[in-house]
């Protein structure tokens, strides 16, 4: 993989994973540099990912690869191509799909929630779209959330973290380059009083899988998943939180 | 019939609580198994028919033909969902 010549990379570091982005189009990398600002970093190691205009090659074998419209991602261990990208949507949503791959060795993974942190520990809410993640977030105290969309957890230094991200929701907060002990995980399910409800490990799974933002289709990925999440599973307790949508969601959670 | 039992090996599975979750790579679809699909499913790799229903009549003292009918049509249910397969090829 051949960084752009001439090209000084755009350096930033999400869930500790360093990343140097070559982009050459100005009109992208001005809205790149202020949409990741929180989230610079001035490692020059960083994981090289080049922008390229043209339309997604052909994979060669033992590269993964990935379409998203019209823009496309190809990653090898080295590094990776990002093609066709117009727009910071598009080099946002490729940006995630790279992490996955990224962070899945390194007992990581994207899990679409919303993180707060509380008495130095964090929350993670999560559930799919509508569930309340945003809300969440909304009523959590300013400078308490790490992101109200797309969490970011990893295990390091012996313990999980929860790191910030920049992947906005609703809340369109810039996000917080930070990491903070998970104290728990809470499927958001509305109803009309609030109740935790602890889940086994069956249950937790079963609640995790669908929102973790996965894009591998080979087995020994999905087993490398299942591994991940049984291992956060065994050590983090996992809860259906049943909320109505307001802050007294507090007085069950933090019991 | 007595086909070799397979399990897809295209699956990623893991045991939890006694319980298998597999999951297709392909269409990331989760299955989970009961207790004795899972039982099935983790005795039954390489086996014929015949050499499983005679372990779970031995185990759980039901007749041998009541074993081997429930287990055909549990691999055929499995099979179904392209789980486990029964190998024609090694008929004896």
């Amino acid at each position: 993989m051949e960084p752009l010549d001439n090209c000084r990379p755009l350096q930033i570091s999400i869930g500790s994973v360093p990343l140097s982005l070559f982009i050459r189009d100005e009109a992208l990398l001005e809205p790149a540099a202020r949409r990741y600002r929180e989230f610079a970093h001035d490692s020059e190691n960083g994981f090289p990912i080049v922008l390229k205009k043209t339309e997604a090659r052909t994979p060669e074998s033992g590269e993964f690869s990935y379409l998203l419209d019209d823009a496309g991602l190809i990653l090898r261990s080295q590094g990776a191509e990002f093609h066709g990208v117009r727009h910071e949507y598009a080099l946002d949503s490729l940006l995630r799909i790279l992490l996955t791959m990224v962070l899945l060795p390194q007992r990581g993974f994207l899990l679409h929630g919303a993180t707060v942190v509380r008495d130095g520990r964090a929350y993670i809410f999560f559930g799919r779209s509508g569930a309340g993640k945003s809300t969440v977030a909304s009523l959590s105290p300013k400078g308490s959330v790490l992101t109200d969309e797309i969490s970011l957890l990893r295990y390091s230094n012996g313990c999980w973290q929860a790191h910030g991200t920049p992947f906005w929701g609703e809340f369109r907060a810039a996000g917080q380059n930070r990491l903070v002990p998970v104290a728990g995980l809470y499927l958001l399910e509305q109803a009309s009083q609030e109740r935790v409800e602890t889940l086994d490990a069956r249950q937790a799974l079963r609640a995790l899988l669908p929102c973790v933002l996965f894009f591998a289709n080979e087995k020994p990925a999905h087993e490398t998943l299942l591994r991940t999440l049984l291992g956060l599973i065994e050590q983090i307790p996992c809860h259906r939180l049943h909320f109505r949508r307001n802050a007294e969601f507090w007085r069950v959670v933090a019991a | 019939m007595n086909g070799q039992i397979t399990r897809n090996p295209k699956l990623a599975w893991r045991e939890v609580d006694g319980e298998m979750v597999i999951i297709s790579p392909e269409d990331s679809q989760v299955h989970e198994l009961n207790e004795t699909a899972s039982l099935v499913w983790k005795h039954s790799e390489g086996k014929t028919l015949d050499e499983l229903a005679e372990k779970i009549s031995a185990e759980y003292e039901v007749a041998r033909e009541t074993a081997r009918a429930d287990l055909e049509e549990l691999l055929a249910a499995l099979g179904e969902k392209q789980l486990m397969f029964v190998s024609p090829e090694a008929k004896g």
